[in-house]
């Protein structure tokens, strides 16, 4: 273990222990309590003033002279996307560092950003353990963070968006950000192309699956890419580990209640006596999706069916018998 | 010894086995993807859903070749009950199945040259043949491209319509084949019948 990576999970640890002990306040901010309208507008205005550069606007239109607009072109947020994002009430500086000063910020500025954990103590001490046995942490050590799959200015929390086919797009959207981008890809590893190899094609890997691109607008990668067992992991495995096990999904057992519908599962699941009826509402999933009466009802009428055309034909034979026993 | 006639051509039968090999394969492989379950696999997922397919598509190729082939050879005439006292040989019939059978009695229409089915037959084959066997093959292919599947209907999503009349026509399907095989062993002898379905001679 680096040192770096040794003082990040003291970090970690520090952080956690100061949240069990500080559980009041930290609870405060899972139950995201409605927030003061003034505090908000506070925000608001302090955030303008970053906005006024770091936006497409800022950079047509820059507001100072004298800026690097290369590096700036790579520094910008979209303020309407950042306010629906689950940090989109908080202020730039609460991560950017209190001591950011304006134009010309500090030396150095921009790398100081407050880590993760500093408000996710909890969370990160549950996913650091899940993500050290990743396909990410043994392929990409060190080169990956938070931040490189959750936009901490775009992405919201799925519980909040509700809509499973939203919240399929937002997060298989951080895993084809890079696995079908030639360039991302090569950013994390270069090392794994070469002239003569390239990035694998995302739908040749996945050509075994059948409707690929139904099964990608209705499911996410990570259900496939964690373990089956866990119903949300940050555990990502690799093709070789990858769930292949179709009923996983497509049985009444069906793992997508426990894992992409999870945030729905206070909602009815039994609509109309259907199981699975929370998925059925915007996916027709074969296997899970069914109707425990409408099938003991078919099975019964063909078993009936059947044994009164066993009961027919037993009769047959028996009176064929009689008739020949009796015939001269 | 018995008299025979030779009612079935060769196209007919062979149709006749395709047709039954698919029904088979495709109501076992259905059964398996419909009753998925982790603990009681009938066929395994992901292979009775390449079977499924590939017999569904076979189904819906074959199922217009019979329609063509019906309309071209004018066989499609046997399967409309030609009245007058359609519904009284109907009763006729089903009596024979339910009592006279039981007696000995002969088949009270036995089949000709020109009607190779009696009025029941002939209603029940149509009712498959021309209604049933249409909705399963076109909700199957609405199945296999779900993109042309309404996206909602009644508050839930569009392909539960289509997968409800896939599988209630498929049961159909099934319970006709259950009775068919069945009334199969009701000819003179136990496999009369079945020999028929290979020669094309019928014997009375």
């Amino acid at each position: 273990m680096g040192l770096g990576n040794l003082l990040r999970r003291v970090t970690v640890v520090a952080g956690f222990c100061l949240a069990l002990l500080l559980a009041g306040p930290v609870q405060a901010q899972t139950d995201a309590k409605p927030i003061d309208p003034e505090l908000i507008e506070k925000i608001r205005k302090a955030n303008a003033e970053c906005f006024a550069c770091h936006t497409e606007g800022g950079l047509k239109a820059p507001p100072v002279a004298g800026m690097d607009m290369a590096k700036l072109a790579d520094l910008l947020v979209d303020p309407a996307v950042y306010s629906h994002s689950y940090h989109g009430n908080m202020d730039c500086k609460q991560c950017h560092g209190q001591g950011y000063v304006p134009f010309p910020h500090a030396a150095g500025a921009a790398k100081q950003v407050s880590p993760c954990e500093e408000c996710h103590a909890v969370k990160v001490f549950k996913v650091d353990q899940q993500f050290d046995k990743s396909v990410h942490a043994q392929n990409l050590k060190g080169k990956m963070s938070c931040a490189s799959c959750h936009d901490p200015h775009v992405a919201q929390v799925a519980a909040k968006i509700g809509d499973p086919k939203a919240i399929v797009a937002q997060d298989n959207a951080m895993c084809l950000d890079c696995h079908n981008s030639d360039l991302r890809f090569a950013q994390f590893a270069p090392e794994k192309l070469s002239l003569k190899r390239k990035r694998p094609d995302i739908d040749t890997i996945h050509a075994w699956l059948p409707n690929t691109k139904l099964h990608w607008g209705a499911v996410r990668c990570i259900e496939c890419h964690t373990p089956e067992a866990k119903t949300q992991s940050h555990e990502i495995v690799n093709k070789d580990k990858a769930q292949k096990n179709c009923v996983a999904c497509h049985s009444t057992a069906s793992s997508l209640k426990t894992r992409l519908y999870r945030h729905l599962a206070t909602a009815e699941q039994q609509r109309y006596g259907f199981a699975n009826s929370i998925i059925l509402k915007t996916s027709y999933v074969v296997g899970a999706t069914r109707h425990p009466v409408v099938d003991a009802a078919i099975l019964a009428l063909v078993g009936l069916t059947v044994a009164g055309l066993l009961g027919h034909g037993m009769v047959r034979l028996v009176l064929a018998w009689i008739r020949r026993r009796r015939s001269p | 010894m018995s008299e025979r006639i030779y009612l079935l051509p060769l196209w007919l039968r062979l149709w006749h086995w395709s047709n039954a090999v698919l029904i088979i394969t495709l109501a076992v492989t259905g059964f398996s993807l419909h009753f998925a379950d982790p603990a009681l696999p009938l066929v395994e997922f992901s292979l009775a859903r390449r079977i499924h397919d590939l017999a569904g598509l076979s189904l819906a190729a074959l199922y217009t070749f019979f329609v063509v082939a019906n309309i071209v050879s004018g066989n499609w005439w046997q399967y409309v009950p030609k009245p007058p006292g359609v519904l009284a040989r109907c009763w006729r019939q089903a009596r024979f199945y339910g009592y006279g059978i039981f007696r000995g009695e002969a088949h009270p229409y036995p089949p000709t040259r020109e009607a190779n089915f009696n009025a029941l037959q002939a209603l029940v084959y149509w009712f498959i043949m021309y209604l049933v066997l249409p909705v399963v093959v076109v909700t199957g292919l609405v199945f296999m491209f779900p993109q042309f599947a309404p996206d909602q209907m009644f508050g839930f999503d569009g392909l539960l319509p289509v997968a409800m009349l896939h599988y209630l026509a498929g049961t159909v399907i099934v319970l006709f084949m259950c009775a068919h095989i069945y009334l199969g062993t009701t000819g003179v002898t136990v496999t009369s019948l079945f020999k028929m379905m290979v020669t094309g001679w019928h014997e009375h």
